[in-house]
């Protein structure tokens, strides 16, 4: 059996040459009012279909909807949820990439539909197993900008893990098992640990196989305490940063671990030898039932063409390493 | 005398004119010849420098009007350097996002003769710009050096010879700007090593941009980075980093931020004279530099010239406060 493979977050919205911009070209023409609505959903659609396409074309196990309709982990949200609008550019944690900082002016509130539409559209298309993802709630409430409504950061990043609950309810009545809550605040804000776990007790659901992803700053500091988190798995990003974490994978004893191995923010590519290598050296520390091989982040870091060798070299380093090979 | 007192600048870039937008556009589909849009480059470049004069700045820029993007301009120059593919920055803007794939190395200088024209257009004082080591190595993919650090001191001995390049061609003030330093704050020795590799020797001023970021995470540490003046995206943060210096003390000349670059609406005189008010409260006037919050060049012409001029009739209203002051 072979390990299994998953991505994280948005992939590459466009590509290489005048084919792969169709997007691109498509959001212009919307802003200049030459196109409808209609029309640019119907783009949208269809660079949905592409990338999650590419995604399994590569061989990944798991894909998820490739987050095409995001401008960023947080807007969909701020955009959606009532008491919530996205505020002003910043860059997101250490990447010259920008996102809106959401600003609260009322009470946080969510029919939990936000993302209902673009994954049901999206299991319609994908042939294999399909995720969806949302922001985590300490990840959202500790990159607004402002907050009118709630006292204190525990108050806000409890009220955000309430209408990640509704959303993550929605997703499950829409017919979803498996929910990544990309939360890099939780490595990039070791101390508010504790917070964290609080607010995932808020939406933990047996039933549901979520998994807390981090990625970008090392999880060395609360290594320990992610495996004591309500989900069932936990996503480590080991080439980001030096970190010890690697060889403290041990620590998770019943959660799934996906290991950050392929970076997603460098175009250097990995060698499928390379893949397989970090696959054994977790091997001995996770049993292969329980070990998902994954890109560090968020693909979209890249350019697309690197984007897809990179999920190339993914999938073949995991196709190296057969677990009987590594017990022996 | 308040003449010297709060003297006005820019971070850089301003709004290109459409005829020059369309011109790059094409020159970039092979329609327009190097030389051809270089003339309407120079074009451009004459009449910022006509405007900012008329506007009444005191430390003029080139503009910019040649370059795309700060780290883009100076890879698409080096040797080591390659340039990627598209990288989305936010929204549908999106970037060719250099790569390091070589060891890196100069060929020519790269921006001494935008320097020489544009100075030889304004008896006012035009900076040398520059992208520091730093956040040239951040905004690029690293396929060749074995670590950050390894690239980081490399492109420092490249832009410590554009800057040594610079200042024999005339230039009085030297930027090397650094808006990557809060990315990695376990990294800020680095970059402090790297800008010591810059501007050791120099006798111009040097000037550091700094803009959206977590600027708290690399304070007071940044008050160690080898230049005689910080430049500071403040508006947009609502004044908040000058919070810091209560507990620490500002010791640098400090270019402040008093107008955002980001939106389309630009504030009133008061509300920009109010920022220069905030940070006379930490810095001497004669150090305080008024200033928009970063590059204009996501503006128009007309939004570019409509915040420049708010920072220059701003610093006249406090000019004339101070000089009621008595000494």
């Amino acid at each position: 059996m072979t390990i299994k493979t998953t991505v994280i977050g948005a992939y590459p919205k466009i590509g290489e040459g005048l084919d792969g911009q169709e997007l691109r070209r498509a959001l212009h023409r919307h802003d200049r009012g030459e196109i409808s609505t209609a029309d640019l959903d119907k783009v949208f659609d269809d660079t949905t279909r592409s990338a999650i396409g590419e995604i399994e074309s590569a061989g990944i196990d798991v894909t998820n909807d490739a987050q095409i309709r995001w401008d960023d982990l947080l807007s969909p949200f701020a955009r959606a949820w009532s008491g919530v609008d996205p505020g002003p550019l910043e860059r997101f944690y250490d990447n010259n990439t920008y996102f809106r900082q959401p600003v609260i002016d009322g009470p946080i509130q969510t029919d939990g539909r936000s993302l209902v539409r673009d994954y049901t559209f999206a299991r319609g298309v994908a042939k294999s197993t399909l995720k969806a993802a949302i922001p985590g709630p300490l990840t959202f409430a500790t990159l607004v900008a402002r907050d009118e409504q709630y006292r204190s950061l525990e108050d806000r990043v409890l009220a955000v893990a309430d209408a990640t609950a509704k959303e993550i309810a929605g997703l499950k009545a829409a017919g979803a098992t498996m929910i990544d809550i990309e939360d890099p605040a939780v490595v990039a804000s070791p101390k508010h640990i504790e917070l964290a776990r609080e607010a995932y007790g808020r939406f933990a659901d047996p039933d549901l196989a979520l998994t807390l992803v981090t990625y970008f700053f090392p999880a060395d500091a609360v290594l320990e305490s992610l495996a004591s988190f309500p989900v069932a798995a936990v996503g480590i990003d080991v080439r980001s940063r030096d970190t010890t974490a690697f060889d403290r994978l041990d620590a998770f004893r019943t959660h799934y671990v996906l290991v950050g191995v392929v970076d997603a923010r460098n175009t250097r590519l990995e060698t499928a030898d390379e893949v397989a290598r970090y696959a054994e050296r977790a091997l001995k520390l996770v049993p292969q039932e329980r070990l998902v091989l994954a890109t560090t982040t968020s693909l979209e870091y890249l350019p697309r063409d690197v984007a897809r060798a990179k999920l190339t070299a993914l999938v073949e380093g995991a196709r190296l390493v057969s677990g009987e090979k590594v017990l022996a | 005398m308040t003449d010297n007192l709060l003297l006005t600048t820019t971070v850089g870039s301003f709004g290109k004119p459409e005829y020059l937008t369309k011109a790059r556009a094409q020159a970039a589909r092979g329609k327009l010849g190097s030389t051809e849009l270089e003339e309407l480059e120079r074009k451009a470049t004459a009449e910022w420098i006509r405007r900012q004069e008329d506007i009444g700045l005191d430390v003029l820029v080139d503009g910019e009007m040649y370059r795309g993007d700060m780290v883009a301009y100076f890879a698409e120059r080096l040797e080591g350097f390659k340039i990627g593919g598209l990288v989305r920055s936010y929204g549908n803007r999106y970037y060719h996002k250099p790569v390091i794939a070589g060891k890196v190395a100069r060929p020519t200088p790269m921006t001494v003769s935008w320097f020489e024209y544009a100075q030889s257009l304004t008896s006012k004082p035009v900076k040398g710009m520059l992208t520091g080591p730093y956040t040239l190595l951040d905004w690029s993919y690293n396929e060749a050096y074995p670590t950050r650090r390894d690239a980081v001191l490399a492109l420092a001995e490249i832009v410590r010879d554009e800057a040594r390049d610079l200042e024999r061609a005339g230039a009085k003030y030297i930027q090397i700007d650094e808006p990557a330093i809060h990315a990695r704050p376990e990294e800020i020795e680095i970059a402090i090593e790297a800008m010591g590799i810059v501007t050791a020797g120099l006798s111009a001023k040097t000037i550091s941009h700094i803009c959206y970021g977590d600027f708290a995470a690399i304070y007071p540490q940044v008050l160690d980075l080898p230049v005689d003046q910080l430049d500071l995206a403040m508006a947009n943060y609502g004044y908040r980093w000058l919070d810091l210096f209560d507990r620490n003390p500002f010791t640098k000349e400090l270019a402040i931020g008093i107008v955002d670059v980001h939106a389309h609406e630009t504030e009133t005189v008061e509300v920009a004279a109010e920022g220069i008010r905030k940070g006379l409260r930490y810095v001497r006037a004669e150090k305080l530099w008024p200033h928009p919050d970063c590059g204009l060049k996501t503006r128009t012409v007309e939004e570019s010239v409509e915040k420049c001029v708010a920072v220059v009739e701003a610093t006249k209203v406090v000019r004339k406060e101070l000089a009621k002051v008595p000494a």
